[in-house]
């Protein structure tokens, strides 16, 4: 199936500027990182988002990643993965009703899970240079590389909206999920600036049969609120990701970009993880992190981060400073 | 191949000519009044997204009473450049996937709208005559211009370059036009007489 939709995306990037007159624009980001942990990493991304007719969109998107070390990290992997070659990340068509309609939205492809806090612009380019514990495929909860090949559907009004997804596993990464139906439900309300969600998943594990049984289900909240330009968000999850098992975690995250930083955005993270499990394999951990990213010139960035963790993660030091730059463009045409 | 690209570069600026041609002509002229259209080229090549503005002594126009939306889609706001009477409330939809904080802290109308979901608008009025550079606070690459002028005859250059200020009474008149990323150039031009302005930087 991805060797399909990486041949239609193709298809479509060479017809991008003609679909029936709409707006299309391409967007590309290419990005280097170097952490202490003796891990370089290159990666590129791109992007094609258009409206087919009014109302009806697609979004394309591919990812290319390399990283050098011999041991697993999670670093730079905060969205896409680094490593794997080319990959098709998302490809979907969604089509938006008119706002009083009570049936909002329709999306079908290959997408993102929709569970918690899941747009890759909340989580790549953003100056963190690692993913969230709970989002890191590899620590028996989810993945940022979990995609659905399924269709979503949106239901309610703005301010207080469910959205429901059915589909089969697409993921990309570390963590590749067995195949398999499974289940999102995800409610999210809105007052003010704070916007508050909950979320439910029913999927298949990604580890082994032999050794993972049953399913994987895992209930959520997350916030987010922003003023002043302080954003202020967090996820909090718990589950079981097999038979026998529970993982509980979370994260919070303050974002500062006030205007008398100019170009700087200051960013701190905490966050914790249990997975309780047979022994030796439980893991308790948590994990503190600082960055600075700093706006250098049009679309070139560059991000600063310290990271202090206490567990059995994958980072192989208490302490990592991880350094990454990256230039972003975009076209409309 | 290369033929057929310029084929349809040309038959698209052909097009666009032809309708830059048939809105000046079809712009309404009552007595006393005349359409301005002009011409904006940087380098010698034509430039969408000025603002061309005449200065305006007698107020007589009022302000626009129809919805002026600046748009975000798709990560970016839309249009990029947006000119407006001051006085013009400008409506704000997040019309995208994921949600946006819209704030304007430099110069001109100051505002920070908060995080707003999809689906929902946000209202802001410009009040006062200057440029506001309006950004999102989660999405650094979303940038766009709104110029609030004090003048009822204003207009935003096309990708041809090509702008039409309609229904502006007979008379010499003091222009002004600004660019993103560049001075603002002034000028005189005289309604009636001069059909068609041309506007360079160089």
């Amino acid at each position: 199936m991805t060797r399909w939709i990486a041949a239609l995306s193709l298809l479509l990037l060479g017809q991008a500027t003609t679909i029936h007159g709409q707006e299309v624009a391409v967007e590309a980001a290419q990005s280097f990182g170097l952490s202490t942990e003796e891990i370089a990493g290159a990666g590129t991304q791109a992007r094609v988002l258009g409206d087919i007719t009014p109302g009806l969109r697609f979004a394309l998107e591919g990812a290319w990643g390399a990283r050098s070390g011999e041991h697993d990290s999670d670093v730079f992997g905060t969205a896409y993965p680094y490593e794997g070659g080319v990959q098709v990340i998302e490809a979907f068509g969604e089509y938006f009703f008119a706002p009083q309609r009570w049936v909002r939205s329709v999306k079908g492809g290959r997408y993102r899970t929709p569970f918690g806090i899941y747009a890759a612009s909340d989580h790549a380019y953003v100056g963190f240079l690692r993913p969230p514990l709970i989002r890191y495929g590899e620590y028996y909860a989810l993945s940022s590389g979990y995609l659905e090949h399924g269709v979503d559907v949106v239901v309610g009004a703005p301010r207080l909206s469910v959205e429901v997804s059915l589909g089969t596993p697409g993921d990309v990464g570390d963590a590749i999920r067995r195949s398999g139906v499974g289940t999102v439900v995800r409610a999210a309300g809105s007052a003010g600036s704070l916007i508050v969600g909950v979320s439910y998943i029913d999927t298949t594990p990604y580890l082994p049969a032999e050794f993972a049984t049953g399913r994987a289900r895992f209930g959520g909240v997350d916030a987010r609120w922003m003023g002043g330009g302080v954003q202020v968000r967090g996820e909090w999850l718990g589950g079981r990701p097999f038979d026998g098992t529970t993982t509980t975690g979370g994260y919070a995250d303050v974002i500062v970009h006030r205007p008398v930083m100019g170009p700087l955005t200051a960013l701190v993270r905490a966050e914790r993880l249990a997975y309780s499990a047979a022994e030796p394999y439980a893991l308790y951990t948590h994990r503190y992190a600082a960055a600075v990213r700093v706006r250098l010139w049009k679309g070139l960035a560059t991000s600063v981060g310290i990271s202090h963790q206490a567990g059995q993660l994958t980072q192989s030091r208490p302490t990592a400073i991880d350094i990454g730059v990256t230039y972003a463009a975009r076209h409309d045409f | 191949m290369s033929r057929h690209i310029f084929a349809r570069l040309f038959t698209r600026q052909a097009i666009s000519v032809v309708l830059a041609v048939g809105l000046w002509a079809a712009a309404p002229v009552a007595a006393g009044e005349d359409a301005l259209a002009g011409t904006v080229l940087v380098k010698g090549r034509p430039e969408r997204n000025v603002v061309v503005w005449l200065e305006d002594g007698t107020g007589a126009r009022p302000v626009a009473s129809r919805k002026v939306v600046l748009d975000q889609r798709q990560l970016q706001f839309k249009p990029h450049v947006l000119a407006v009477r001051v006085g013009t409330q400008v409506e704000m939809p997040n019309s995208d996937r994921v949600f946006h904080n819209v704030f304007s802290f430099h110069d001109g109308k100051r505002f920070d709208l908060g995080l707003y979901p999809v689906g929902t608008a946000r209202t802001v009025t410009f009040d006062r005559p200057g440029l506001s550079r309006i950004f999102c606070n989660i999405h650094p690459n979303m940038a766009a211009y709104v110029l609030a002028v004090d003048s009822g005859y204003f207009a935003v250059s096309d990708s041809q370059g090509q702008f039409i200020l309609a229904g502006v009474p007979l008379g010499s008149y003091t222009y002004h036009a600004w660019r993103p990323g560049g001075q603002t150039t002034t000028g005189t031009v005289v309604v009636g007489a001069d059909r068609k302005l041309e506007i360079r930087w160089p």
